[in-house]
């Protein structure tokens, strides 16, 4: 800082009347500004010349009310912060001490509160690139799940064929199951019911494959499907379905004939299969058009803002270390400013992304 | 470093400016909660309340109504270059002068017209990357 002159007149004065940490912080910020806009901007831009977009809350699990509570939390702490520094200004480094300590709580919960809100979309598989767009979407989806299921089980009880191959493991499989019926070891019991079911599970999953693959429904029996590969006239094929998905709180009776229908009825609530493909979801096959733009735009704004509040929490870390005397009253401004702007961002976020 | 304000706290005026963003995200979550015939209502009402919270913290919290021209040095050209952005993005992304042919402007043009049936069958309805074997 430049020195004041012992002659009367008024210095001139190079500069910004502002500390240098100061105007580096400001100058941050306005990059900053620029960096939020542009990802704002294409959220808004891309809605704008979207032809649709998810807007239902509980297809989204958008929570207004959790956004509207981190909403509270940042202006609590931005009330806070800027007592704090006042505290530090007014030489009482205590009460700054407790509001600062005060705020770092409050960004914490808000990163909590953002956590819960994250693992609901984890949950639900709404993520970018995730998401299905269309009932044929779904339905290979969904084929790829029991899939995956079973080539895992599947390689869980043929620990001796090659890795990666099916037909080496089923071939691995059926040696067992003969052995193990002719054996009649009372102690195997356990392994051939697991053996059998993992079959019954790739009999099903076979089931579903071709049916998925010819689009044609489940009201026609597995055996007849390859009679239909021949058949040229398309109305006689009745085509596959996706069905309802089930709804909070009401009893679900999908109809058989649908790839959902049939899935419920025959693999999720079938006694033996179900240790098998327990914690399978079908709301995570669930269509959302232009889900995937959403989901993309929604985790970029909110990763960013959230990647931003963990740094204001170092930084409030570095200031409650600090002696918060006049000395370090630039140092809370700076960080006060820097919160600021993240509570700035978060109140153009939460209309943006939770109401509009 | 040292600022006029050293002598008198400013408590008080914080206080209130808290209470005033507390009053106006009660209003946004109001305007929302009130259903309007057009979403558009609701839309404006809130981006306007978004607005007037921003510049409550700016200006008190972040101290701008007191600071001196930089502000303008360093708010304007960095304004111009946010709202840049979109308005250049706008005409090719925002609104398009073509049509574009993606699944999923299909699918909602489908979604839209469930009675043609002419695209039941043939239309590839957007596969996943999934194999065929």
């Amino acid at each position: 800082m430049s020195h004041a002159h012992a002659a009367p007149a008024a210095p001139f004065r190079m500069g910004i009347p502002i500390p240098n940490g100061k105007l580096g912080m400001w100058l941050f910020l306005g990059t900053e500004i620029m960096f939020f806009t542009a990802f704002i901007g294409t959220y808004i831009v891309m809605r704008m010349g979207s032809p649709g977009w998810p807007t239902d809350v509980h297809v989204t699990h958008i929570n207004i009310l959790m956004g509207g509570i981190n909403t509270f939390v940042l202006i609590l702490s931005s009330y806070f912060v800027v007592v704090a520094h006042d505290a530090v200004l007014q030489k009482n480094p205590g009460k700054a001490r407790m509001f600062m300590v005060a705020t770092l709580a409050l960004g914490i919960v808000f990163l909590g509160i953002k956590s819960y809100e994250y693992y609901g979309k984890i949950d639900y598989d709404i993520l970018p690139g995730h998401i299905a767009e269309s009932d044929r979407q779904s339905m290979e989806k969904l084929l790829k799940i029991v899939e995956r299921r079973m080539d895992t089980h599947l390689a869980a009880v043929t620990p001796n064929a090659k890795k990666g191959e099916r037909e080496e493991r089923l071939a691995e499989l059926d040696t067992r199951l003969t052995d193990l019926q002719a054996g009649g070891d009372k102690k195997a019991t356990a392994e051939l019911a697991r053996a059998q079911a993992v079959k019954k599970l790739y009999n099903e999953y076979v089931n579903i494959r071709d049916h998925v693959r010819a689009e044609v429904s489940f009201a026609v029996p597995f055996s007849d499907l390859e009679k239909l590969r021949t058949e040229t006239d398309t109305s006689k094929i009745p085509p596959l379905k996706l069905g309802p998905f089930p709804h909070e709180g009401h009893e679900y009776h999908p109809p058989a004939e649908t790839l959902l229908g049939h899935v419920h009825q025959k693999v999720l609530t079938d006694p033996e299969l179900q240790p098998l493909v327990s914690g399978v979801k079908l709301e995570r096959v669930r269509p959302i058009l232009y889900g995937n733009l959403f989901a993309s735009n929604y985790f970029l704004m909110t990763g960013f803002h959230a990647i931003h509040v963990i740094v204001g929490l170092i930084l409030f870390i570095l200031a409650i270390k600090s002696p918060l005397s006049l000395a370090n009253a630039v140092f809370v401004e700076n960080a006060g400013l820097y919160w600021h702007f993240v509570d700035l961002v978060w109140i153009f976020l939460f209309p943006l992304i939770y109401i509009v | 470093m040292s600022d006029h304000e050293e002598n008198h706290s400013h408590a008080g005026t914080y206080f209130a400016v808290f209470i005033a963003l507390c009053v106006f995200t009660g209003l946004s979550i109001l305007a929302d909660a009130l259903h309007f015939s057009d979403k558009n209502i609701t839309r404006v009402l809130v981006l306007a309340v978004a607005t007037a919270k921003a510049l409550c913290v700016m200006m008190y919290f972040m101290h701008l109504k007191f600071e001196r021209a930089w502000k303008y040095l360093l708010l304007v050209p960095t304004g111009i270059l946010a709202l840049a952005l979109p308005f250049a993005l706008f005409p090719d992304v925002g609104a398009h002068y073509y049509t574009p042919d993606v699944p999923q402007v299909r699918e909602y043009a489908a979604q839209q017209h469930p009675d043609d049936v002419s695209h039941a069958r043939d239309d590839d309805g957007g596969h996943a990357p999934a194999e065929h074997h």
